[in-house]
């Protein structure tokens, strides 16, 4: 009866928290530990993708996402449901809280020498995102978008450049590189849709 | 119209949402958003699918990291909880159905005690009842056994045509004592009613002896105790003509002339 007991324990202990977005944002402004769960159970692995593609380093990247759940949580006033969705909101505070620590001083001299080109690639082989069928399906469609869009598309959203940033490390005009992040997301849209 | 649709395929709504405007060009975007409402689909869409692009791209962090940084952050008390956020959706599945789970283990155990108990007391009850129905039916044998005697004995009484019936009465060795013999001379059967027996009570050495008297000289017609344990008629040894019954108390098995001094009972034909 025991061990009945403790796998049902186990199978509690796993349970993720998922809440609608209204809910979440009700819990969050109410500062209940259901909220604070939920965000992380909902959006954290989401996040840490694009923390861990901007920084490149798990470390890092594991401190960044703290950064960036801490900073959720404390400046949750500042999120105004009216101006957009709550991911939108994180995802850009996760985004500038990585991008800031790429350009800050201590940063930049400890990582001089480091190849950080490459490793993009070897992040996505290595860590197999263990999260539903769902999502593994959507990331195979996702490739099915066209390179040089998605190129743009990736570099600014996933690699922390601006737009002016993405025209220049690409070789080609500003124009081309709103063009092309217009029509990747045309795409996503179509695909998700 | 077509100034709006320029406006969206000029693909600022996009770079707006990935954050990658100056805060100029922000604040020109939110006045369009006031002015025309139904950019603000546009917008939700374009964040549906970078969200889903996310998504698409996640990455489990470290599991050891979730409870540092749930602990990290500052909750209320655990006490309001509940009454503001009325679904805990999946959460509560799994709690409910684990309460119902151990509420229904809890039911079964006691549901299984008391039948265990329920049955103890009845199998205790079947063991008793076993018990009297044996007493009973040893009783029913009992009183069986004493019919048949009785119907046999009653038998021979109702055939006074067929059968003498003689009374053996006690000798001065035993005053009190009596029994009855039957006697049918044709089927040369002689009886001894057990059921009117009144002899005393015989040890294990000796046995009672009946003799027939035939023409003044005793022939043996075999031994009885008084305890054989039947009320029923007793056959004993035949004999045809006889004009006397008489019974002696004899050394076990029996002797083959009667010890005249032990003589308990006579009686004539």
């Amino acid at each position: 009866m025991l061990t009945i007991l403790r796998r049902f324990l186990k199978l509690y202990k796993k349970v993720k928290i998922s809440l609608s977005e209204a809910e979440l944002v009700q819990a969050i402004r109410a500062r209940q530990r259901v909220g604070s769960e939920a965000l992380y159970d909902m959006y954290s692995a989401s996040l840490f993708g694009v923390i861990v593609r901007i920084v490149q380093k798990q470390e890092l990247a594991e401190d960044l996402l703290q950064d960036t759940f801490l900073k959720i949580w404390n400046s949750f006033d500042s999120y105004d449901e009216k101006k957009g969705r709550l991911f939108t909101w994180m995802v850009n505070l996760a985004r500038n809280l990585s991008i800031d620590k790429l350009r800050s001083k201590d940063f930049r001299n400890n990582t001089r020498n480091r190849d950080i080109e490459n490793s993009v690639i070897s992040i996505d082989e290595q860590r197999s995102i263990a999260l539903n069928p769902e999502v593994l399906g959507m990331k195979e469609m996702v490739n099915k978008l066209r390179p040089e869009a998605k190129a743009v598309l990736d570099l600014i959203y996933f690699r922390g450049y601006t737009q002016a940033e993405a025209a220049e490390e690409l070789g080609i005009p500003l124009g081309t590189v709103k063009t092309r992040v217009r029509l990747a997301i045309l795409s996503l849209r179509k695909l998700f849709n | 119209m077509d100034d709006l649709r320029a406006y969206i395929e000029s693909g600022v709504l996009e770079l707006y949402v990935l954050g990658d405007l100056t805060s100029g060009e922000k604040l020109g975007v939110e006045l369009m958003l006031k002015k025309y409402p139904q950019l603000k689909s546009e917008i939700l869409e374009i964040e549906e699918s970078l969200q889903k692009y996310a998504e698409a791209h996640a990455m489990a962090a470290p599991e050891s990291l979730r409870s540092r940084l749930l602990n990290s952050v500052n909750v209320s008390d655990a006490t309001n909880e509940t009454l503001i956020v009325p679904v805990h959706k999946n959460l509560s599945f799994y709690k409910y159905s684990f309460a119902a789970s151990v509420a229904l283990l809890l039911l079964s155990l006691i549901a299984i005690i008391n039948l265990h108990s329920q049955l103890k007391k009845a199998n205790s009850q079947v063991a008793i009842l076993n018990k009297a129905n044996q007493k009973f039916s040893n009783h029913v044998n009992d009183i069986e056994e004493q019919l048949e005697n009785t119907t046999q004995s009653l038998k021979i009484f109702q055939k006074p045509e067929q059968y003498k019936i003689v009374n053996l009465k006690g000798t001065s060795n035993a005053p009190t004592a009596s029994l009855i013999v039957a006697f049918d001379p044709r089927k040369a059967e002689v009886m001894v009613d057990m059921g009117s027996l009144e002899l005393p009570v015989n040890d294990g050495k000796h046995q009672y002896q009946l003799w027939a008297i035939v023409e003044g000289k005793p022939v043996d017609l075999g031994v009885f105790d008084t305890r054989t344990g039947t009320a029923g008629m007793v056959k004993m040894k035949s004999v045809k003509k006889a004009q006397a019954f008489a019974v002696t108390l004899e050394p076990a098995g029996g002797s083959s002339s009667p010890t005249m001094d032990q003589m308990m009972a006579i009686g004539n034909i």
